[in-house]
């Protein structure tokens, strides 16, 4: 009896403990920034990319004004991403550099892997390809425990074999992308398969390629990207006109046109 | 020897015990006592009543408000042998200094969608305090339904009246009347003009027109009179009605908002409380995803 009065007790006080418990409070500024830093995410997805890079510049200020170091690291990786899609392809590698160079604040090691990819990206499409794998080995070597960005960094190397004409190389690092994403991230897997189609294509294998393609752009159609749907009906082109079917590779690049004259991004 | 051992720490585990028990007991009885506090258990209050024909809107525990302060609340809601209600309020002491015998009771509804409290309407100063079982005089406030309606009410005959001034002859016809005298002027000064000064015709046809102008200038004028005392008597009905409502539409915004506002707070509580804290995570800044694919360059 004496016992279960005890545990009653005691049940009392863990209940009376729990209702005390107080959540962490986060300051005023700190509430705003993530006000911000919400309105720009849903002005990126709704395309309007000028809006959003301004709420992430707010965001960025407030974070910077109260020394939030994730914040900033958030938010100069979101406004090197707006950049990017805007075109500013300088100005987003300036916010990267901005992050990467920084000796005075210690940034997640996420964070600097997930810029290093990017910087990586950015190198690649300016054609370095030294400078794009020497930033991708730097993304390596920040994704080591917990790090969800090792899908991306397959496929950004395997986006580097592919520019350097080497197929099996893309072929590996594609398929290693995809089995890391697949489950996990859609936008990586079709990312993955688009990158394996392009090196099956290069190896002249084409009926797998459109397979690939075909799997890619269902996926990219679901998550809306035009950009990345024009890509796959651009490859499924090249694969019919290399397999000498030149009717239906010209119905994939007319697709393919109607989607780029609609110039959303 | 082990015995002794085993009983002696029997005797510990249970002194222990105890002193756990006391300490659990004792935290109990603190928040007992806190809770008590909280429900004003401890506190002294006044019973002060009032009387009405019905007990529509009134309920046992609404507040009871004196310039916009909680000073008690209802106690009991009972009908007497005479088909009266009678309404017993319960009000705090500190306050009691405060509220004459001569000061009203009255049922309001603090907003537009709030709860109706009981608002205690200050008497004289000179008067005597209210002592246990004063009785106190009750009148019904207007609730904004009621204001709405009586707006309504009031201003659908000075709708009517305008719409039945604008679409009535007497405007028209003098319009059409000032519009036939100064086409008729327009052409005399033309013809005048053609002519010159030595048209006789011309000065004569001016002349007409003149006394066309004399004739009708009268009757615009009385017209126009007339007209102007219509909507003169309109906006001083408008003006009445407004200044009717002035006290009763300000008081409802201002409520409103207060209420708003508390309903913002409360929900503010309940997403932070422990029970519910889960299922409202704490927004935190997101970063985007990290596209890992470049598109080649176009050739």
């Amino acid at each position: 009896m004496g016992f279960r009065l005890a545990i009653s007790l005691l049940c009392s006080i863990g209940l009376l403990a729990a209702c005390g418990h107080v959540e962490e409070t986060r300051s005023a500024r700190q509430e705003q920034a993530t006000e911000f830093n919400q309105r720009a995410q849903r002005a990126y997805q709704r395309g309007e990319y000028q809006v959003a890079a301004a709420f992430y510049e707010n965001a960025l200020q407030l974070d910077v004004a109260v020394e939030n170091v994730n914040g900033i690291a958030i938010n100069m990786l979101n406004l090197a991403k707006v950049n990017q899609v805007l075109g500013n392809s300088a100005l987003s590698q300036r916010f990267l550099d901005s992050l990467l160079e920084d000796k005075s604040l210690q940034y997640a090691p996420q964070h600097l892997a997930a810029a290093a990819v990017q910087k990586s990206l950015l190198r690649l499409q300016d054609g370095d390809v030294a400078g794009a794998t020497i930033w991708a080995d730097k993304a390596a070597a920040w994704c080591t425990t917990d790090c969800l960005l090792a899908g991306v960094i397959d496929n950004a190397r395997a986006s580097i074999a592919l520019h350097e004409k080497d197929a099996e190389q893309a072929l590996y690092w594609s398929e290693r992308a995809a089995a890391a994403n697949k489950g996990e991230s859609p936008l990586e897997y079709a990312n993955a398969l688009r990158l394996a189609a392009s090196a099956r294509l290069l190896k002249n294998e084409n009926d797998s390629a459109l397979r690939l393609l075909e799997e890619a752009l269902v996926i990219d159609k679901s998550l809306g990207l035009p950009e990345k749907i024009r890509q796959d009906l651009l490859l499924s082109a090249q694969a019919h006109e290399k397999s000498g079917r030149v009717e239906q590779a010209a119905q994939f690049r007319d697709r393919a046109a109607r989607i780029a004259a609609t110039a959303v991004k | 020897m082990k015995l002794p051992n085993y009983n002696q720490r029997l005797l510990t585990i249970e002194k222990r015990t105890q002193r756990f028990m006391l300490g659990a007991a004792g935290v109990l009885l603190l928040v007992l006592l806190m809770i008590a506090v909280r429900q004003n258990y401890f506190h002294r209050s006044t019973p002060i009543l009032f009387f009405t024909p019905n007990a529509q809107g009134l309920s046992k525990g609404m507040a009871v408000k004196f310039i916009g302060f909680k000073v008690g609340s209802v106690e009991d809601v009972s009908m007497q042998p005479n088909a009266t209600v009678q309404v017993e309020v319960s009000l705090d002491n500190e306050y009691v200094h405060l509220i004459g015998q001569d000061a009203k009771a009255r049922l309001v509804k603090e907003a537009l969608v709030g709860e109706s409290v009981v608002e205690i309407i200050p008497g004289s100063q000179q008067v005597k305090q209210v002592s246990r079982n004063s009785v106190l005089e009750f009148e019904r406030g207007q609730d904004a339904s009621t204001v709405v309606e009586n707006l309504a009410s009031q201003l659908q005959p000075i709708l009517s009246d305008i719409r039945q001034i604008t679409s009535s002859g007497d405007i028209q016809q003098t319009m059409r009347n000032l519009n036939r005298a100064t086409g008729d002027f327009h052409e005399t000064v033309n013809q005048f003009t053609r002519l010159g000064v030595s048209s006789n015709k011309a000065m004569d046809r001016m002349n007409s027109t003149l006394e066309t102008l004399d004739k009708a200038i009268p009757k615009l004028v009385d017209k126009a009179d007339s007209t102007l005392d219509n909507v003169q008597s309109a906006t001083a009905d408008i003006k009445k009605i407004t200044n009717e409502s002035a006290a009763e539409i300000p008081s409802l915004v201002r409520n409103s908002n207060a209420l708003v506002q508390d309903g913002q707070e409360t929900l503010g509580g309940v997403k932070k409380s422990w029970l519910l804290n889960g299922l409202f995570p704490a927004p935190e800044e997101r970063a985007l995803p990290v596209d890992g694919y470049i598109a080649p360059k176009q050739p």
